[in-house]
């Protein structure tokens, strides 16, 4: 397990809008090398759209995000839209996995976690399937490498979303709300799969519901409202005893359930 | 009614005619596949063309929908008598360009193969664009994250599924360019409308033209049964295990 060390991820002072409506202003935050963050807050309050600025989904208006100490805006004069950015830098050592999993529903299971590594990583067919057997092996689908999204279940699809991500070596990954569209009981399998990736040493950054996770597994815990963090700490700090009226009262209404 | 059945379904006349009507008719059938393919895959491109990103790429979904637009509004019959009648005027063109006879095939024909394909393709454009359409953004955001590139990303994930959602109704713009071959008797093709409407001229019998009606229904209903088939099968897919099908 690697040393949890130097900045893996840097943000500051990122600001996000659709129209006239503000998602981020001006988040300032910083993860270290194999750290685990676990961001909370209401729905709304931008945690999403945070994940999806750092892989650049929807690259920030304002702010400055570097990466492994680079920063994954290019600067003025470099071109209009996504030739502004280090598109290419960034998704190649950015994972990501979605709440609604966007498996590929033409390819199999195999073929889903194959495609990228060979159109991507120009890895050969042998050598991507090699490694994609692996990974589906390490999340519990071994014996599902040729079936169909459609014939998984969500616990299941979303196990092959985490392998497809892990197949290009990312440096980073991101967790959107992974277990939201799950049924109950298919939760713990995919957040099984993610606390080991914890344990082995991935950064991560976990947006979630589950409380209990984020104590568990998580190095610190962020609190998002309103487009910006309101507290961060120890998980133990912010889920126990939160300094803030506003993590207080979301936390008073999560745990009530 | 034995003038009627005379008029329309004179079975000995239709014996009599049978073989110049089918060789009419082998002319209309290699039309409709040569065109049919060549629409297929003009709008496909077109479709592709019209769902480039960027600010850049303006101007070519700009060109593109208004090829589109324009395509789909002139009517078909006019399109085919401006280009045969004024393709071959054009004195610059080299003579193989201004009166193609590729293939062994008239210039007509080649002509009909031009404008059902520049109609057509603007119309199966529209269809794909809805197959496209149709296929969740997370699609293309999964495939982005991966690092694919946007056209990688159309190529292996978005058209493989658009296609799939579309086959039913491509078939169905299929049939119709099948019949709409017809309008290119206009230029003087011998294809299975003007052979049997020159046989009804000469004969004040029209069997000839009923007998090329059932040729075309030959065709065209075992095609019609398919595209229900399809469209049933496609239906099939999304109500089994509907909530998961529905979550991708």
């Amino acid at each position: 397990m690697e040393s949890k060390g130097g900045a893996m991820l840097s943000l500051h002072g990122v600001c996000k809008r659709f129209d006239k409506l503000e998602v981020l202003r001006g988040v300032d935050l910083e993860i270290k090398r194999g750290e685990v963050v676990c961001v909370l807050g209401p729905s709304g309050s931008g945690k999403s759209t945070l994940l999806r600025c750092v892989n650049l989904l929807e690259p920030p208006e304002e702010g400055d995000i570097r990466l492994e100490e680079r920063s994954i805006c290019k600067g003025p004069g470099s071109g209009s839209g996504e030739q502004s950015w280090e598109l290419d830098f960034v998704r190649q050592r950015v994972g990501i996995v979605f709440q609604q999993f966007n498996l590929f529903p033409h390819k199999s299971a195999l073929q889903n976690v194959t495609l990228a590594q060979e159109k991507v990583l120009g890895r050969s067919t042998a050598e991507a399937r090699k490694k994609g057997a692996k990974l589906l092996e390490r999340v519990g689908l071994g014996d599902k490498l040729d079936e169909y999204p459609e014939r998984l279940s969500g616990g299941q699809q979303q196990r092959v979303a985490i392998a497809r991500a892990l197949a290009m070596d990312p440096h980073v990954m991101l967790f959107d709300e992974v277990t939201s569209a799950l049924d109950p009981e298919l939760v713990k399998e995919v957040l099984d799969v993610m606390r080991e990736l914890a344990e082995e040493g991935m950064t991560m950054i976990v947006v979630t519901h589950e409380i209990g996770f984020a104590r568990e597994v998580a190095d610190r815990v962020v609190f998002m409202d309103g487009g910006v963090i309101v507290e961060e700490g120890a998980p133990a700090q912010v889920l126990e005893s939160p300094r803030e009226e506003r993590t207080k009262q979301f936390l008073g209404l999560v745990l009530e359930r | 009614m034995e003038e009627f059945l005379k008029q329309f379904f004179d079975v000995g006349f239709m014996v009599d005619h049978f073989d110049e009507v089918l060789d009419g008719f082998w002319v209309t059938v290699q039309l409709s596949v040569i065109s049919g393919a060549l629409a297929l895959v003009w709008g496909l491109i077109l479709a592709t063309l019209r769902q480039l990103p960027g600010k850049a790429l303006l101007p070519v979904r700009f060109l593109t929908i208004a090829y589109i637009d324009v395509f789909r509004g002139v009517p078909l019959l006019l399109l085919i008598l401006i280009i045969a009648g004024g393709i071959p005027a054009l004195d610059f063109l080299p003579e193989w360009l201004r009166l193609p006879q590729w293939f062994g095939k008239p210039d007509s024909f080649w002509f009909g193969v031009l404008a059902i394909t520049i109609t057509y393709g603007a119309y199966m454009a529209e269809v794909y664009r809805s197959g496209i359409e149709s296929v969740p953004g997370g699609q293309m955001e999964a495939a982005r994250s991966l690092g694919m590139s946007h056209g990688q990303a159309m190529r292996s994930v978005i058209l493989p599924q658009a296609v799939r959602k579309v086959i039913a109704p491509l078939l169905n713009d299929f049939i119709a360019l099948t019949k709409d071959t017809t309008l290119v008797s206009f230029i003087a093709l011998n294809e299975v409308t003007l052979v049997a409407s020159d046989i009804q001229s000469e004969t004040f019998n029209s069997s000839a033209l009923t007998l090329g009606a059932i040729m075309f229904l030959v065709v065209t209903l075992p095609l019609a049964r398919l595209v229900d088939k399809l469209i049933a099968r496609e239906q099939g897919r999304f109500t089994r295990g509907a909530p998961r099908v529905e979550a991708l």
